[in-house]
Protein backbone atom coordinates (compact mmCIF):
# COMPACT_ATOMS: atom_id res chain seq x y z
CA UNK A 1 0.00 0.00 0.00
CA UNK A 2 2.81 2.14 0.69
CA UNK A 3 6.11 2.74 -1.38
CA UNK A 4 8.75 4.53 0.01
CA UNK A 5 9.74 7.77 -1.58
CA UNK A 6 13.89 7.24 -1.55
CA UNK A 7 14.28 11.16 -2.74
CA UNK A 8 13.99 11.52 1.51
CA UNK A 9 17.44 9.73 1.40
CA UNK A 10 19.43 13.31 0.00
CA UNK A 11 18.62 14.91 2.42
CA UNK A 12 20.38 12.77 4.80
CA UNK A 13 23.75 11.96 6.09
CA UNK A 14 24.67 7.97 4.88
CA UNK A 15 23.98 7.10 8.47
CA UNK A 16 20.66 8.62 9.11
CA UNK A 17 19.50 7.37 5.41
CA UNK A 18 20.49 3.44 6.61
CA UNK A 19 18.49 3.94 9.70
CA UNK A 20 15.60 5.36 8.02
CA UNK A 21 15.85 2.51 5.08
CA UNK A 22 16.02 0.42 8.16
CA UNK A 23 12.80 2.05 10.04
CA UNK A 24 10.89 1.69 6.40
CA UNK A 25 11.55 -1.86 6.20
CA UNK A 26 10.74 -2.58 9.54
CA UNK A 27 7.08 -0.71 8.83
CA UNK A 28 6.86 -3.38 6.02
CA UNK A 29 7.20 -1.49 3.10
CA UNK A 30 9.06 -3.09 0.53
CA UNK A 31 8.78 -0.79 -2.56
CA UNK A 32 10.93 2.12 -3.12
CA UNK A 33 10.74 4.37 -5.73
CA UNK A 34 14.18 6.22 -6.56
CA UNK A 35 15.83 8.54 -9.55
CA UNK A 36 19.05 9.90 -10.51
CA UNK A 37 17.31 13.05 -10.35
CA UNK A 38 17.05 13.20 -6.67
CA UNK A 39 21.09 14.30 -5.66
CA UNK A 40 22.39 11.47 -3.71
CA UNK A 41 19.22 9.46 -3.07
CA UNK A 42 20.55 6.65 -5.65
CA UNK A 43 23.82 6.37 -3.35
CA UNK A 44 23.02 6.68 -0.29
CA UNK A 45 20.25 3.73 -0.61
CA UNK A 46 23.18 1.94 -2.12
CA UNK A 47 24.30 0.37 0.73
CA UNK A 48 21.19 -1.03 2.67
CA UNK A 49 19.47 -1.51 -0.46
CA UNK A 50 22.36 -3.92 -1.59
CA UNK A 51 21.95 -5.50 2.45
CA UNK A 52 18.52 -6.32 1.69
CA UNK A 53 18.09 -6.23 -1.99
CA UNK A 54 15.84 -9.45 -2.32
CA UNK A 55 13.38 -7.76 0.15
CA UNK A 56 13.10 -4.41 -1.60
CA UNK A 57 10.92 -4.15 -5.07
CA UNK A 58 13.01 -1.00 -6.49
CA UNK A 59 11.56 1.52 -8.63
CA UNK A 60 13.83 3.78 -10.80
CA UNK A 61 13.53 6.36 -13.72
CA UNK A 62 14.80 8.31 -16.37
CA UNK A 63 13.70 12.03 -17.90
CA UNK A 64 15.87 10.99 -20.80
CA UNK A 65 13.51 10.58 -24.34
CA UNK A 66 16.24 9.06 -26.45
CA UNK A 67 18.12 5.39 -26.94
CA UNK A 68 21.36 7.01 -26.22
CA UNK A 69 20.39 9.05 -22.64
CA UNK A 70 18.42 6.37 -21.38
CA UNK A 71 20.71 3.48 -22.22
CA UNK A 72 23.70 5.62 -20.37
CA UNK A 73 21.18 6.56 -17.41
CA UNK A 74 20.27 2.75 -16.81
CA UNK A 75 23.75 1.89 -16.41
CA UNK A 76 24.58 4.90 -14.74
CA UNK A 77 21.87 4.11 -11.97
CA UNK A 78 22.60 0.24 -11.58
CA UNK A 79 26.40 1.54 -11.02
CA UNK A 80 25.20 3.93 -8.06
CA UNK A 81 23.10 1.95 -6.66
CA UNK A 82 25.47 -0.84 -6.78
CA UNK A 83 22.88 -3.79 -8.30
CA UNK A 84 22.51 -5.83 -11.60
CA UNK A 85 18.56 -5.41 -12.29
CA UNK A 86 16.09 -2.38 -11.94
CA UNK A 87 12.82 -3.84 -10.77
CA UNK A 88 10.56 -1.53 -12.49
CA UNK A 89 11.95 1.28 -14.89
CA UNK A 90 9.80 4.33 -15.47
CA UNK A 91 9.82 6.82 -18.01
CA UNK A 92 9.81 9.88 -15.81
CA UNK A 93 8.10 12.78 -15.64
CA UNK A 94 5.94 12.23 -19.47
CA UNK A 95 4.76 15.90 -19.99
CA UNK A 96 3.89 16.24 -23.47
CA UNK A 97 2.74 14.76 -26.87
CA UNK A 98 5.84 15.36 -28.50
CA UNK A 99 7.72 13.54 -25.91
CA UNK A 100 6.17 10.55 -26.11
CA UNK A 101 6.68 10.73 -29.62
CA UNK A 102 9.82 10.60 -29.00
CA UNK A 103 10.06 7.55 -26.60
CA UNK A 104 8.41 5.65 -28.43
CA UNK A 105 10.15 6.02 -31.72
CA UNK A 106 12.68 4.07 -33.32
CA UNK A 107 15.82 5.66 -31.26
CA UNK A 108 13.85 6.52 -28.44
CA UNK A 109 14.10 6.05 -24.90
CA UNK A 110 11.79 3.40 -24.65
CA UNK A 111 14.22 0.78 -27.35
CA UNK A 112 16.94 1.34 -24.64
CA UNK A 113 14.41 0.19 -21.84
CA UNK A 114 13.29 -3.08 -23.35
CA UNK A 115 16.85 -3.79 -24.51
CA UNK A 116 18.28 -3.00 -21.09
CA UNK A 117 14.73 -5.75 -19.90
CA UNK A 118 15.97 -8.14 -23.13
CA UNK A 119 19.48 -7.97 -21.28
CA UNK A 120 18.00 -8.52 -17.32
CA UNK A 121 19.25 -5.00 -16.53
CA UNK A 122 15.45 -4.40 -16.03
CA UNK A 123 12.17 -6.03 -14.87
CA UNK A 124 9.21 -4.01 -15.39
CA UNK A 125 8.59 -1.02 -17.53
CA UNK A 126 6.53 2.11 -16.04
CA UNK A 127 5.55 5.51 -16.50
CA UNK A 128 5.23 8.44 -14.05
CA UNK A 129 3.25 12.09 -15.22
CA UNK A 130 1.58 14.79 -13.67
CA UNK A 131 0.96 16.03 -16.73
CA UNK A 132 -2.62 15.74 -18.80
CA UNK A 133 -4.40 12.57 -17.49
CA UNK A 134 -5.37 11.78 -21.51
CA UNK A 135 -1.52 11.95 -22.36
CA UNK A 136 -1.30 9.09 -19.83
CA UNK A 137 -4.02 7.16 -21.66
CA UNK A 138 -2.21 8.10 -24.78
CA UNK A 139 0.62 6.35 -23.22
CA UNK A 140 -1.14 2.96 -21.71
CA UNK A 141 -2.47 2.73 -25.37
CA UNK A 142 0.83 3.73 -27.15
CA UNK A 143 2.93 1.31 -24.91
CA UNK A 144 2.20 -2.15 -25.12
CA UNK A 145 4.91 -3.42 -22.22
CA UNK A 146 3.64 -0.73 -19.74
CA UNK A 147 3.04 -2.51 -16.69
CA UNK A 148 2.70 0.55 -13.93
CA UNK A 149 1.72 4.56 -13.90
CA UNK A 150 2.42 6.95 -11.35
CA UNK A 151 0.48 9.84 -11.03
CA UNK A 152 -1.19 12.68 -8.45
CA UNK A 153 -3.97 11.94 -6.63
CA UNK A 154 -5.44 14.16 -3.29
CA UNK A 155 -9.00 15.53 -2.86
CA UNK A 156 -8.01 19.04 -4.27
CA UNK A 157 -7.23 16.87 -7.77
CA UNK A 158 -10.12 14.32 -7.04
CA UNK A 159 -12.67 17.25 -6.76
CA UNK A 160 -12.02 18.94 -10.00
CA UNK A 161 -14.21 18.23 -12.98
CA UNK A 162 -11.69 18.86 -16.25
CA UNK A 163 -10.28 16.63 -18.44
CA UNK A 164 -7.18 17.88 -16.85
CA UNK A 165 -7.53 16.90 -13.60
CA UNK A 166 -9.20 13.17 -14.73
CA UNK A 167 -6.90 10.82 -13.59
CA UNK A 168 -9.83 8.81 -12.26
CA UNK A 169 -10.11 7.79 -15.88
CA UNK A 170 -6.21 6.82 -15.60
CA UNK A 171 -7.25 4.68 -12.93
CA UNK A 172 -9.82 2.76 -14.53
CA UNK A 173 -8.11 2.02 -17.07
CA UNK A 174 -5.30 0.99 -15.44
CA UNK A 175 -7.65 -1.21 -13.42
CA UNK A 176 -9.50 -2.43 -16.71
CA UNK A 177 -5.91 -3.40 -17.94
CA UNK A 178 -4.03 -4.64 -15.08
CA UNK A 179 -1.94 -2.18 -14.98
CA UNK A 180 -0.34 -1.02 -11.48
CA UNK A 181 -1.08 2.65 -10.25
CA UNK A 182 1.15 4.49 -7.83
CA UNK A 183 -0.21 8.05 -6.24
CA UNK A 184 2.02 11.10 -5.86
CA UNK A 185 1.56 14.22 -3.83
CA UNK A 186 -1.28 12.62 -1.54
CA UNK A 187 0.38 14.73 0.99
CA UNK A 188 0.45 18.19 -0.74
CA UNK A 189 -1.13 20.89 0.69
CA UNK A 190 -0.84 23.85 -1.79
CA UNK A 191 1.60 25.83 -3.13
CA UNK A 192 4.91 27.47 -1.17
CA UNK A 193 3.84 31.06 -1.02
CA UNK A 194 5.60 33.06 -2.91
CA UNK A 195 9.16 33.07 -2.89
CA UNK A 196 9.22 37.04 -1.60
CA UNK A 197 7.15 36.01 0.80
CA UNK A 198 9.06 32.65 1.82
CA UNK A 199 12.28 32.15 0.71
CA UNK A 200 13.18 28.80 -0.79
CA UNK A 201 16.08 28.43 1.71
CA UNK A 202 13.11 29.30 4.51
CA UNK A 203 11.32 26.26 4.12
CA UNK A 204 10.33 23.65 6.17
CA UNK A 205 9.83 20.91 4.36
CA UNK A 206 12.08 20.11 1.06
CA UNK A 207 8.97 19.12 -0.74
CA UNK A 208 8.54 21.12 -3.67
CA UNK A 209 4.80 21.56 -2.52
CA UNK A 210 3.63 22.49 1.24
CA UNK A 211 2.92 19.37 2.50
CA UNK A 212 -0.02 18.50 5.37
CA UNK A 213 2.40 17.80 8.51
CA UNK A 214 0.35 16.54 11.31
CA UNK A 215 -0.24 12.89 11.95
CA UNK A 216 -4.45 13.20 11.56
CA UNK A 217 -3.66 14.69 8.25
CA UNK A 218 -1.32 12.44 7.24
CA UNK A 219 -3.22 9.58 7.88
CA UNK A 220 -6.70 11.36 6.71
CA UNK A 221 -4.38 11.84 3.29
CA UNK A 222 -2.92 8.16 2.81
CA UNK A 223 -6.60 7.21 3.59
CA UNK A 224 -8.49 8.88 1.24
CA UNK A 225 -5.47 8.15 -1.51
CA UNK A 226 -5.72 4.24 -0.35
CA UNK A 227 -9.40 4.30 -0.53
CA UNK A 228 -9.90 5.59 -4.24
CA UNK A 229 -8.10 2.24 -5.69
CA UNK A 230 -4.47 3.25 -6.31
CA UNK A 231 -2.29 -0.07 -5.82
CA UNK A 232 0.81 2.04 -3.78
CA UNK A 233 0.41 5.54 -2.36
CA UNK A 234 4.07 7.32 -2.20
CA UNK A 235 5.48 9.02 0.46
CA UNK A 236 6.64 12.53 0.45
CA UNK A 237 10.14 13.90 -0.25
CA UNK A 238 10.78 14.72 2.83
CA UNK A 239 12.07 12.50 6.03
CA UNK A 240 10.84 14.45 8.42
CA UNK A 241 7.58 13.32 7.38
CA UNK A 242 8.28 9.57 6.36
CA UNK A 243 7.71 8.54 9.91
CA UNK A 244 4.08 9.70 10.20
CA UNK A 245 2.94 8.29 7.00
CA UNK A 246 4.24 5.22 7.84
CA UNK A 247 2.48 5.59 11.06
CA UNK A 248 -0.62 5.94 8.87
CA UNK A 249 0.05 3.53 6.66
CA UNK A 250 0.32 0.81 9.38
CA UNK A 251 -3.13 2.32 11.04
CA UNK A 252 -5.05 2.79 7.41
CA UNK A 253 -8.51 1.39 8.40
CA UNK A 254 -9.74 2.45 4.85
CA UNK A 255 -12.10 5.23 4.58
CA UNK A 256 -16.14 5.22 3.49
CA UNK A 257 -17.26 7.04 0.10
CA UNK A 258 -18.88 10.07 2.44
CA UNK A 259 -15.72 11.05 4.46
CA UNK A 260 -13.73 10.63 0.82
CA UNK A 261 -16.71 13.54 -0.48
CA UNK A 262 -16.51 15.15 3.15
CA UNK A 263 -12.44 16.35 2.33
CA UNK A 264 -13.19 16.64 -1.65
CA UNK A 265 -15.64 19.16 -0.63
CA UNK A 266 -13.64 21.25 1.82
CA UNK A 267 -10.70 21.13 -0.70
CA UNK A 268 -12.84 22.16 -3.35
CA UNK A 269 -14.38 25.37 -1.05
CA UNK A 270 -11.04 26.65 -0.46
CA UNK A 271 -10.43 27.24 -3.78
CA UNK A 272 -13.69 27.62 -5.65
CA UNK A 273 -14.49 29.27 -8.93
CA UNK A 274 -17.98 29.41 -7.95
CA UNK A 275 -19.23 32.62 -5.69
CA UNK A 276 -19.25 31.71 -1.93
CA UNK A 277 -22.35 29.95 -1.14
CA UNK A 278 -24.33 28.35 2.33
CA UNK A 279 -24.11 24.86 0.90
CA UNK A 280 -22.22 21.88 0.00
CA UNK B 1 -17.49 18.24 -18.44
CA UNK B 2 -15.94 20.80 -17.39
CA UNK B 3 -17.81 23.42 -19.46
CA UNK B 4 -20.52 23.37 -16.53
CA UNK B 5 -17.31 24.44 -13.98
CA UNK B 6 -16.66 21.90 -11.45
CA UNK B 7 -19.87 19.74 -10.06
CA UNK B 8 -19.62 18.90 -6.57
CA UNK B 9 -19.17 15.27 -5.62
CA UNK B 10 -22.44 15.45 -3.58
CA UNK B 11 -23.93 16.07 -6.52
CA UNK B 12 -22.92 13.39 -8.37
CA UNK B 13 -22.96 11.08 -5.68
CA UNK B 14 -26.60 11.95 -4.99
CA UNK B 15 -27.30 11.69 -8.97
CA UNK B 16 -24.97 8.76 -9.94
CA UNK B 17 -27.63 6.31 -9.56
CA UNK B 18 -30.99 8.02 -10.88
CA UNK B 19 -31.27 7.77 -14.89
CA UNK B 20 -30.61 11.36 -16.27
CA UNK B 21 -29.24 11.10 -19.90
CA UNK B 22 -32.34 12.31 -21.95
CA UNK B 23 -34.72 12.82 -19.41
CA UNK B 24 -36.10 16.32 -18.81
CA UNK B 25 -35.38 17.76 -14.76
CA UNK B 26 -35.80 20.05 -12.54
CA UNK B 27 -33.32 21.21 -10.04
CA UNK B 28 -35.93 23.02 -7.35
CA UNK B 29 -34.42 25.95 -5.87
CA UNK B 30 -31.29 26.43 -7.60
CA UNK B 31 -28.70 28.31 -5.51
CA UNK B 32 -26.04 28.66 -7.76
CA UNK B 33 -26.89 25.47 -9.77
CA UNK B 34 -24.96 23.02 -8.77
CA UNK B 35 -27.19 20.18 -9.69
CA UNK B 36 -28.37 21.89 -12.66
CA UNK B 37 -24.55 21.48 -13.59
CA UNK B 38 -24.40 17.82 -12.61
CA UNK B 39 -27.97 17.00 -14.68
CA UNK B 40 -26.76 19.11 -17.39
CA UNK B 41 -23.26 17.12 -17.23
CA UNK B 42 -24.99 13.91 -16.79
CA UNK B 43 -26.65 14.37 -20.16
CA UNK B 44 -30.09 15.50 -19.39
CA UNK B 45 -32.22 16.78 -21.96
CA UNK B 46 -33.77 19.50 -20.62
CA UNK B 47 -33.08 20.92 -17.00
CA UNK B 48 -35.17 23.74 -15.53
CA UNK B 49 -33.22 25.63 -12.70
CA UNK B 50 -35.98 26.93 -10.29
CA UNK B 51 -35.67 29.25 -7.92
CA UNK B 52 -37.34 32.62 -6.39
CA UNK B 53 -34.21 34.56 -5.49
CA UNK B 54 -32.94 36.98 -8.76
CA UNK B 55 -29.49 36.68 -7.83
CA UNK B 56 -29.41 33.09 -8.13
CA UNK B 57 -31.07 32.99 -11.26
CA UNK B 58 -28.74 35.28 -12.57
CA UNK B 59 -25.51 33.52 -11.21
CA UNK B 60 -26.77 30.42 -13.20
CA UNK B 61 -27.54 31.97 -16.45
CA UNK B 62 -24.17 33.25 -16.08
CA UNK B 63 -22.64 30.17 -14.95
CA UNK B 64 -24.13 27.61 -17.14
CA UNK B 65 -26.81 29.56 -19.34
CA UNK B 66 -24.45 30.90 -22.25
CA UNK B 67 -23.31 27.25 -23.45
CA UNK B 68 -26.51 25.13 -22.57
CA UNK B 69 -29.07 27.57 -23.59
CA UNK B 70 -30.72 24.80 -25.59
CA UNK B 71 -30.94 22.72 -22.34
CA UNK B 72 -31.67 24.62 -19.61
CA UNK B 73 -34.26 27.49 -18.72
CA UNK B 74 -33.73 29.19 -15.30
CA UNK B 75 -36.84 30.09 -14.22
CA UNK B 76 -37.60 32.92 -11.75
CA UNK B 77 -40.66 31.00 -9.31
CA UNK B 78 -42.05 30.27 -6.06
CA UNK B 79 -41.88 26.66 -5.85
CA UNK B 80 -45.14 26.88 -3.95
CA UNK B 81 -46.36 27.69 -7.73
CA UNK B 82 -44.31 26.87 -10.50
CA UNK B 83 -44.98 27.83 -14.34
CA UNK B 84 -44.62 24.13 -15.00
CA UNK B 85 -46.74 21.88 -16.71
CA UNK B 86 -48.18 18.91 -14.35
CA UNK B 87 -46.77 15.48 -14.99
CA UNK B 88 -44.40 17.52 -16.80
CA UNK B 89 -40.65 16.33 -15.23
CA UNK B 90 -38.72 12.82 -15.53
CA UNK B 91 -36.37 13.79 -12.28
CA UNK B 92 -36.92 16.13 -9.79
CA UNK B 93 -33.96 17.29 -7.70
CA UNK B 94 -33.97 19.39 -4.29
CA UNK B 95 -30.27 19.85 -2.99
CA UNK B 96 -29.89 21.38 0.02
CA UNK B 97 -33.12 23.23 -0.36
CA UNK B 98 -35.09 21.85 2.71
CA UNK B 99 -33.03 23.61 5.30
CA UNK B 100 -33.89 27.00 3.81
CA UNK B 101 -37.87 26.07 4.15
CA UNK B 102 -39.57 26.77 6.87
CA UNK B 103 -41.69 23.94 8.30
CA UNK B 104 -45.06 25.58 6.77
CA UNK B 105 -43.40 25.82 3.33
CA UNK B 106 -42.89 21.85 3.24
CA UNK B 107 -46.14 20.60 2.55
CA UNK B 108 -47.17 22.99 -0.41
CA UNK B 109 -44.01 22.95 -2.15
CA UNK B 110 -43.84 19.02 -1.82
CA UNK B 111 -47.35 18.94 -3.48
CA UNK B 112 -46.24 21.33 -6.22
CA UNK B 113 -43.11 19.27 -7.22
CA UNK B 114 -45.31 16.17 -6.81
CA UNK B 115 -47.57 18.16 -9.15
CA UNK B 116 -44.79 18.32 -11.90
CA UNK B 117 -43.22 14.92 -11.85
CA UNK B 118 -44.48 12.72 -14.03
CA UNK B 119 -46.42 9.62 -12.60
CA UNK B 120 -43.42 7.30 -13.06
CA UNK B 121 -40.98 9.71 -12.26
CA UNK B 122 -38.08 10.16 -9.62
CA UNK B 123 -37.41 12.75 -6.94
CA UNK B 124 -34.19 13.39 -5.03
CA UNK B 125 -33.61 15.05 -1.99
CA UNK B 126 -30.61 15.38 -0.30
CA UNK B 127 -30.11 17.64 2.97
CA UNK B 128 -28.22 18.56 6.28
CA UNK B 129 -29.21 15.72 9.36
CA UNK B 130 -29.60 18.19 12.56
CA UNK B 131 -26.12 19.02 13.47
CA UNK B 132 -24.87 17.50 16.52
CA UNK B 133 -26.02 19.30 20.14
CA UNK B 134 -22.05 20.38 21.05
CA UNK B 135 -21.61 21.45 17.48
CA UNK B 136 -20.10 25.02 16.76
CA UNK B 137 -21.49 26.11 14.08
CA UNK B 138 -24.98 25.51 15.73
CA UNK B 139 -24.34 29.19 17.88
CA UNK B 140 -23.89 30.86 13.88
CA UNK B 141 -26.90 29.17 13.02
CA UNK B 142 -29.19 30.22 16.14
CA UNK B 143 -27.82 33.98 15.30
CA UNK B 144 -28.86 33.43 11.68
CA UNK B 145 -32.53 32.24 12.64
CA UNK B 146 -32.82 35.17 15.27
CA UNK B 147 -32.54 37.96 12.69
CA UNK B 148 -34.61 35.70 10.24
CA UNK B 149 -36.98 35.82 12.96
CA UNK B 150 -36.97 39.05 13.28
CA UNK B 151 -36.85 41.03 10.15
CA UNK B 152 -39.02 38.17 8.43
CA UNK B 153 -41.17 36.41 11.07
CA UNK B 154 -39.75 32.52 10.25
CA UNK B 155 -36.44 30.99 11.06
CA UNK B 156 -33.49 31.45 8.28
CA UNK B 157 -32.81 27.41 8.75
CA UNK B 158 -34.26 24.28 9.81
CA UNK B 159 -32.82 21.07 9.60
CA UNK B 160 -35.03 18.10 9.26
CA UNK B 161 -33.96 14.53 10.09
CA UNK B 162 -34.55 12.43 6.94
CA UNK B 163 -36.87 10.68 8.35
CA UNK B 164 -39.34 13.85 8.03
CA UNK B 165 -38.59 14.88 5.06
CA UNK B 166 -39.55 11.13 3.93
CA UNK B 167 -42.63 11.54 5.83
CA UNK B 168 -43.66 14.65 3.76
CA UNK B 169 -43.12 13.05 0.47
CA UNK B 170 -44.58 10.33 1.47
CA UNK B 171 -48.05 12.27 2.19
CA UNK B 172 -47.90 13.07 -1.54
CA UNK B 173 -47.49 9.45 -2.57
CA UNK B 174 -43.70 9.22 -2.61
CA UNK B 175 -42.18 6.07 -1.36
CA UNK B 176 -37.75 6.44 -0.91
CA UNK B 177 -35.89 3.66 -2.89
CA UNK B 178 -32.56 4.01 -1.53
CA UNK B 179 -31.19 6.80 1.70
CA UNK B 180 -27.55 7.57 1.08
CA UNK B 181 -25.13 9.51 3.20
CA UNK B 182 -23.29 12.20 1.14
CA UNK B 183 -21.22 13.48 3.77
CA UNK B 184 -19.95 12.30 6.96
CA UNK B 185 -18.90 14.88 8.29
CA UNK B 186 -20.14 17.51 6.76
CA UNK B 187 -16.89 20.34 6.21
CA UNK B 188 -18.16 23.41 7.04
CA UNK B 189 -15.31 25.92 5.56
CA UNK B 190 -14.56 29.38 6.11
CA UNK B 191 -16.30 29.84 2.70
CA UNK B 192 -19.62 28.24 4.13
CA UNK B 193 -18.94 30.24 7.76
CA UNK B 194 -18.81 33.52 5.85
CA UNK B 195 -21.57 33.34 3.35
CA UNK B 196 -23.69 32.21 6.55
CA UNK B 197 -22.29 35.15 8.35
CA UNK B 198 -23.65 37.41 4.98
CA UNK B 199 -27.05 36.17 5.49
CA UNK B 200 -27.11 37.93 8.68
CA UNK B 201 -25.78 41.08 7.56
CA UNK B 202 -28.24 41.32 4.67
CA UNK B 203 -31.07 40.56 7.68
CA UNK B 204 -29.13 43.82 9.77
CA UNK B 205 -28.99 45.60 7.47
CA UNK B 206 -33.15 46.35 7.57
CA UNK B 207 -32.86 46.32 10.75
CA UNK B 208 -31.81 49.89 12.54
CA UNK B 209 -28.51 50.36 13.49
CA UNK B 210 -28.57 49.55 17.18
CA UNK B 211 -30.17 46.40 16.61
CA UNK B 212 -28.68 45.29 13.25
CA UNK B 213 -24.84 46.45 14.24
CA UNK B 214 -24.45 43.99 16.83
CA UNK B 215 -25.72 40.97 15.55
CA UNK B 216 -23.33 41.55 12.47
CA UNK B 217 -20.57 41.85 15.26
CA UNK B 218 -21.72 38.89 16.96
CA UNK B 219 -21.89 36.78 13.22
CA UNK B 220 -18.04 38.16 12.38
CA UNK B 221 -16.91 37.07 16.38
CA UNK B 222 -18.71 33.76 15.79
CA UNK B 223 -17.07 32.95 12.27
CA UNK B 224 -13.64 33.87 13.46
CA UNK B 225 -14.18 32.23 16.95
CA UNK B 226 -15.18 29.15 14.88
CA UNK B 227 -12.76 29.33 11.64
CA UNK B 228 -13.92 25.48 10.22
CA UNK B 229 -15.80 23.04 11.63
CA UNK B 230 -16.56 18.95 10.44
CA UNK B 231 -19.17 18.31 11.98
CA UNK B 232 -22.92 16.46 11.69
CA UNK B 233 -24.24 14.40 8.04
CA UNK B 234 -25.58 15.65 4.75
CA UNK B 235 -27.65 12.75 3.26
CA UNK B 236 -29.86 12.07 0.16
CA UNK B 237 -33.22 10.09 -0.17
CA UNK B 238 -34.48 8.89 -3.32
CA UNK B 239 -37.85 8.47 -4.36
CA UNK B 240 -40.49 7.15 -6.53
CA UNK B 241 -44.19 7.28 -7.10
CA UNK B 242 -45.66 4.60 -4.95
CA UNK B 243 -48.63 4.40 -7.66
CA UNK B 244 -46.40 4.78 -10.82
Amino acid sequence: MLTFGSIALNWLEQEGANQLVELVLDHGVNHFDVAPTYGDAELKLGPKLRQYREDIFLGCKTQEREYEGAARKIDRSLNRLGIDTIDLYQIHGLEYEDELDTITADGGALDAIREAKAAGKVDHIGLTSHGNPGLILDAIDRIDDLETVMFPLNPVVAGKDGDEYDYEAVLERCEAEGIGTLGIKAFAKGSWPPTDELAEADRPYANWYEPVDTPEDIRERFDFAAARGLDTVVSPGDPKLVKMVLDAASRSAGMDEARQRALIEEARHDDSPVPEQLHH
Amino acid sequence: MSVNGDVPETVTAALADQRVEGRVCLEAGAGVGNTTAGLLAAGAKRVYAVTNDADHAATVRDRIGDRNADRLAVIEADLRATPLATDSVDLVAGHGLCNVLPPAELAPIAAELTRVAKPDGCLVVDDYAVPPADAAVNRLFALENAAARVVDGRPALTFYPPAVLAAVFAANGWSVERRKTLLNPVPWTEAHLDAHAEVVREYAAALPDSLGEPLTAMAEDLVAAIGSERTGTMYSLAFRRADG
